[in-house]
């Protein structure tokens, strides 16, 4: 049994014709098991993937492909964590991926 | 969630640009799709996910009232997921209810989503080989400069 979730990437295709992501500094605030997050980093710069909730987490580390280890850091914190020890203007473009709600 | 637009207000560059998907506020419609064509089953409604989608909303409206954000775009676009089965389909709503809920009245989501996943594992089975379930979730993605 398999589930497939948005196999057509539509969602990266609705990403990449909101905005241009080639060469940016991306911050994706809720990455869960990294699905979304592998669709657009070829395009980006430098992501930084954060995701709360530990087991998530564990699940993007042990999923993140081979070519976008050079690429995606991956942190298990949550946002007010992660935003109270970084610097002020670090990112091109932050993505709340399912995450606001 | 106002307080985390404020973070990331912080977090971004003079010029920088956020974006944000979720869910629009409406129920997602089951479907059954096989060889080209499209039957509707039903829709499957969790309140607690349609009333995080309102906030979020919400929440964006009043950050680009404040002038933190200006939204320069905005669209939508439907995230399909296919389950093979409906028994597939129950448990993974399941487990997504369960994942998220912050109170018991998420929980009350569960037997609905179980008694729609039946009907549609009726019509799926008399559908026969190749038939798949598919849960169509509308989206909102949009832009706005910090």
């Amino acid at each position: 049994m398999t589930v497939r979730i948005d196999p057509d990437h539509t969602d990266a295709r609705a990403l990449f014709d909101t905005v241009d992501i080639r060469g940016k500094g991306v911050l994706e605030i809720g990455s869960g098991d990294g699905r979304f997050t592998w669709r657009y980093a070829d395009r980006a710069g430098r992501v930084t993937a954060i995701e709360p909730v530990a087991k998530q987490a564990a699940l993007a580390v042990e999923r993140l492909p081979s070519r976008l280890r050079d690429r995606v850091e991956l942190r298990n914190i949550a946002l007010e964590d992660f935003a109270s020890t970084s610097p002020s203007s670090a990112f091109d473009i932050v993505i709340l991926s399912w995450s606001l709600c | 969630m106002v307080h985390a637009l404020e973070s990331i207000h912080r977090l971004l560059k003079p010029s920088g640009a956020l974006i944000d998907i979720h869910p629009v506020a409406e129920s997602s419609p089951l479907e059954i799709h096989q060889g080209g064509t499209i039957d509707q089953v039903g829709y499957l409604s969790v309140p607690q996910w349609c009333l995080d989608s309102r906030q979020a909303d919400d929440a964006l409206a009043d950050v680009a009232r404040r002038g933190l954000f200006t939204l320069e775009r905005s669209s939508k676009f439907d995230a399909l997921t296919y389950y093979d089965s409906a028994a597939e389909m129950a448990s993974s709503v399941k487990e997504s209810i369960d994942k998220f809920a912050r109170d018991a009245s998420a929980i009350e989501a569960v037997p609905q989503a179980q008694a729609l996943a039946e009907r549609a594992g009726q019509t799926l089975r008399a559908a026969g080989v190749g038939a798949e379930l598919v849960i169509r979730e509308r989206t909102h993605i949009s832009r706005l400069k910090r």
